[in-house]
C-alpha cells in the first residue's frame, strides 16, 4: 500500500515536472521543425525549404512574434531517405516539438506523416506532391503545394494541345514521386490521343543512360517526358546531345533546379518544366524578394515561397486561436483562409490546397526560366 | 515489334562494351585483393569515386592554368587521380586491414565497410553533396549507317575508353606474368604462409595489391568522369556493387575473369535495356549472376578453391 502510494506520488511529481518543463519551453518560444534533405543528392531543394521557412520565422519574430512568443526554426536532416525521415519524426516527438514544415521528398513525407498524425503534430509539407500523402484521411497533415495528379495533367494537356508530338517516351526513376507523375502524364496523353510508344523506369543513381537513349532514337521518339529529379535528367540530356538524339524533353518541378544546367550544360536549353507559379514575381512580394536578396539568398526556388507560406499558416492559426493545441489548430486551418506570399490560400478536407495550379516554363542553359503560354 | 536492325544492335553492343570495360577496370581491384588475401575490399567503390573527384580537380586546375591540349589534360588527370587513389588504397590497407590481419575474417570486412562510409562522408563534407560537373573535353565521333535509318555512333570518348582499358589490362597482365613483383604476387596468392617462409615480404605484396587495384579504379574514374562529366560522393556504391558482381561473375581471384565478367555484365545490361525494358536491366543482370553461380559456383573462369589451412 505504502509502496503504491509512493509510486503514485513519484509519477505525479514526475508528470508535474514534465508539464512544468513543457510549459516553460512553450512560454517564450514555439519550435518549428524544418525537416528535409540538408545533405544528400537533392539537398538543393532542402536549401530552398530552409531559406523560405527561416525567412518567415525571422519576419514573424521581427513583427512581434506570435502573441508575444517567438518562433524558433529547428532544422532536421532526413537526406530524402524514408528511414531517416522516420528517425527525424521520432526525434521531433522526443523533443516535444508540435509543428513541422516538411518533409520534402514524398517518399520521406509518407512514412513520417504517420508518426505526426499519431502524435498530434501539425505538419505542412511545402514540397511533397505525391497524391498518396493526403489520401489517408489524416487531419494533421497539410501541404502548400499542388499534386502530381494535377501536375501530370497540366503537362500532358500542354503536350497534347501545343507540342503535338508523334511519338512520346515517358521515363521515370521508379520512385514514388517520379513514377506517380509519369503514370499520370502517360494516362492523360493517351486520353488525348497522343501515341506513347515507351514507358520505362531507369534507376536513380545510375550514370549511364546510353542504352535507353539509343532505344528512344531507334523508336523515332520526338518527345520525352521524364518523371524524377535533376541528377538523372541532367545526364540523360547531356548524353542525348552527345548521341545525336534531339527530341524535346519535359520534366516536373523536381528537375527545375540550377544544378540541372550545371550537369547538362547547353543540353538543358529549351527543356520544358512544370513548376509552381513563380511567386517571387508577384508584385505583392516585392519587399519580401528584396529581403531574400539582401541576405544573398535566391527567392526563385520552387519551394521557397511554399515553405514561407507553411510557416505563415501555422503562425497565423496560432495567433488567431491563441493556443498551441494542434487539435484546435487543425480545425482552424481547415476552415479558414490565409494570406501568404502565395496569395490567399485555403485547404480542402484532406489537407490539400484549394485551386493550386502549376505553370509551364522553358528552361535555359544558364539556369533561368521563362514562362510559356498554356 | 521492330525488325532486327544491325546498326541498332551494334550501337547497343558498343554501349555495353563501354560500360563493361569500366566495370572490368574496377573489378580488378576486388579480384586482386581477394586473390591474395581472400577478402573483399568494400571500400573499393569509394576509391573509384575519389579517383573521379581527383580527375575533376586536376582537370579544372589545368583549365585554370590555361592548359587546353587534350593529351596533356588526360595524362595529367590520370597521373593525379592514380596518385591520390593509390595513396588512399594504401591507407585503407594500412588502417583497415593490416592491424586486423590474422584475426577473424569477418572483422576486416566490417572495418572495410566502415572505411567506405568514412570515405564517402569525408568527400561529401569537403566537396559538398551536390553533383559536380565538368564540361565536355572530347566530343564528336564516327557515325555509321544510312542517313534515313538508325545511325550508330562511336564517339572518340568511347574509343579512348576501350583503348585505355585494353592498355591498362595488358600492362597489368604482363606485369603480373613477367616482373619480380608480379611473381611475388602470384606466390602470395598461391600460399601466403609459404611465400612468407621463402622470404617474400608479404606485407609489401599486399600493400602493392591494394595500390594497383586503386590505381586501376582511378583510371576508370578518370575515363568515366570525362565520359559522363558529372560526379557526386555517392557514385562509388553502385559502381562498386556492379564491379564486385562482375568480379564474382567472371570468377573472383582471376584477372581475365574480372575482365570477362565486366564485359558480360555491361553487354547484358545494354541488351536488356535495348530489347526488353530498362527497369529489368538489374533483374536480368543479377539473375544471370545467380544462374552462372548455380552451375559454376566459382564463376566463369574461377578455379575451385582449395581450403587453405
Amino acid at each position: 500500500m505504502k509502496k503504491t502510494f509512493a509510486r503514485t506520488l513519484l509519477s505525479v511529481s514526475t508528470s508535474v515536472m514534465l508539464m512544468g518543463a513543457t510549459a516553460i519551453t512553450h512560454a517564450d518560444t514555439i519550435q518549428i521543425a524544418i525537416a528535409g534533405p540538408v545533405t544528400g543528392p537533392v539537398a538543393q531543394y532542402g536549401d530552398m525549404q530552409v531559406i523560405g521557412a527561416k525567412m518567415a520565422v525571422e519576419q514573424i519574430n521581427k513583427a512581434g512574434g506570435v502573441n508575444g512568443d517567438t518562433l524558433e526554426a529547428v532544422i532536421m536532416d532526413d537526406a530524402c531517405d524514408p528511414k531517416q525521415a522516420v528517425a527525424v519524426a521520432n526525434k521531433v516527438v522526443n523533443e516535444g516539438i508540435s509543428f513541422v514544415v516538411g518533409h520534402l521528398c514524398s517518399s520521406s513525407t509518407q512514412p513520417a506523416s504517420d508518426v505526426y498524425e499519431d502524435e498530434g503534430i501539425l505538419m505542412i509539407t511545402p514540397a511533397s506532391t505525391s497524391p498518396a500523402i493526403t489520401e489517408r484521411g489524416y487531419k494533421m497533415i497539410f501541404r502548400t503545394i499542388g499534386l502530381d495528379s494535377d501536375q501530370g495533367p497540366t503537362a500532358a494537356k500542354y503536350i497534347a494541345s501545343k507540342v503535338k508530338p508523334k511519338k512520346v517516351a515517358v521515363l521515370h526513376d521508379k520512385q514514388q514521386y517520379g513514377e506517380g507523375i509519369a503514370s499520370s502524364v502517360k494516362k492523360t496523353l493517351e486520353e488525348n490521343g497522343i501515341n506513347v510508344v515507351m514507358f520505362e523506369g531507369i534507376t536513380a543513381g545510375d550514370k549511364d543512360f546510353s542504352a535507353i537513349i539509343a532505344k528512344m532514337k531507334q523508336a523515332g521518339v520526338d518527345f520525352v517526358y521524364y518523371g524524377g529529379y535533376h541528377p538523372e535528367l541532367g545526364l540523360i540530356l547531356r548524353q542525348s546531345r552527345q548521341k545525336g538524339f534531339n527530341a524535346q524533353f519535359m520534366g516536373p518541378e523536381g528537375v527545375g533546379n540550377k544544378d540541372l544546367s550545371a550537369i547538362a550544360g547547353e543540353a538543358s536549353e529549351g527543356l520544358l518544366v512544370t513548376l509552381p507559379p513563380a511567386f517571387d514575381l508577384r508584385p505583392e512580394n516585392k519587399s519580401l524578394v528584396e529581403a531574400f536578396k539582401a541576405k544573398g539568398e535566391d527567392p526563385s526556388g520552387a519551394f521557397v515561397m511554399t515553405s514561407y507560406a507553411a510557416v505563415k499558416v501555422m503562425a497565423d492559426a496560432i495567433k488567431a486561436t491563441g493556443t498551441t493545441d494542434t487539435e484546435k489548430l487543425q480545425q482552424y486551418i481547415h476552415t479558414h483562409s490565409f494570406n501568404t506570399p502565395m496569395g490567399d490560400i485555403s485547404f480542402k478536407e484532406n489537407g490539400d490546397l484549394k485551386g493550386f495550379e502549376f505553370d509551364i516554363y522553358t528552361w535555359h542553359a544558364d539556369g533561368s526560366k521563362t514562362p510559356v503560354q498554356k | 515489334m521492330l525488325a532486327f536492325d544491325p546498326f541498332y544492335f551494334a550501337q547497343q553492343l558498343l554501349n555495353g562494351l563501354t560500360i563493361g570495360s569500366t566495370y572490368a577496370l574496377i573489378a580488378i581491384g576486388y579480384t586482386m585483393v581477394y586473390g591474395i588475401i581472400g577478402m573483399i575490399n568494400f571500400a573499393h567503390g569509394e576509391i573509384y569515386m575519389i579517383g573521379m573527384y581527383s580527375a575533376f580537380v586536376a582537370i579544372t586546375g589545368m583549365a585554370a592554368f590555361g592548359i587546353e591540349f587534350l593529351p596533356v589534360i588526360f595524362v595529367g588527370a590520370l597521373l593525379f587521380a592514380m596518385l591520390i587513389s593509390s595513396t588512399v588504397g594504401w591507407a585503407v590497407e594500412r588502417v583497415a586491414y593490416r592491424p586486423l590481419r590474422g584475426g577473424n575474417r569477418l572483422i576486416p570486412l566490417i572495418s572495410a565497410i566502415g572505411m567506405s562510409i568514412f570515405l564517402q562522408n569525408y568527400v561529401r563534407l569537403f566537396q559538398g553533396s551536390s553533383d559536380v560537373a565538368i564540361p565536355h573535353l572530347l566530343s564528336g565521333g564516327y557515325t555509321f549507317g544510312a542517313a534515313d535509318g538508325f545511325q550508330t555512333t562511336l564517339s572518340y570518348m568511347q574509343i579512348l575508353i576501350f583503348v585505355t582499358t585494353i592498355v591498362s589490362m595488358g600492362a597489368l597482365t604482363l606485369f603480373i606474368a613477367k616482373s619480380r613483383m608480379g611473381r611475388a604476387c602470384r606466390a602470395v596468392a598461391e600460399d601466403l604462409k609459404m611465400a612468407n617462409l621463402l622470404g617474400i615480404d608479404t606485407n609489401r605484396v599486399i600493400s602493392f595489391t591494394f595500390v594497383i587495384g586503386a590505381a586501376l579504379a582511378a583510371v576508370a574514374g578518370v575515363l568515366l568522369g570525362m565520359y559522363y562529366g558529372v560526379t557526386n560522393p555517392y557514385i562509388g556504391f553502385i559502381a562498386g556493387l556492379k564491379a564486385f558482381t562482375a568480379a564474382v561473375l567472371g570468377g573472383i581471384g582471376s584477372l581475365p575473369g574480372a575482365m570477362l565478367g565486366g564485359i558480360i555484365l555491361g553487354i547484358t545490361e545494354a541488351m536488356t535495356s535495348a530489347y526488353f525494358a530498362t527497369e529489368y536491366k538489374d533483374v536480368v543482370a543479377f539473375g544471370l549472376l545467380v544462374l552462372i553461380l548455380l552451375f559454376r559456383p566459382t564463376g566463369i573462369l574461377g578455379k575451385p578453391e582449395v581450403e587453405k589451412i
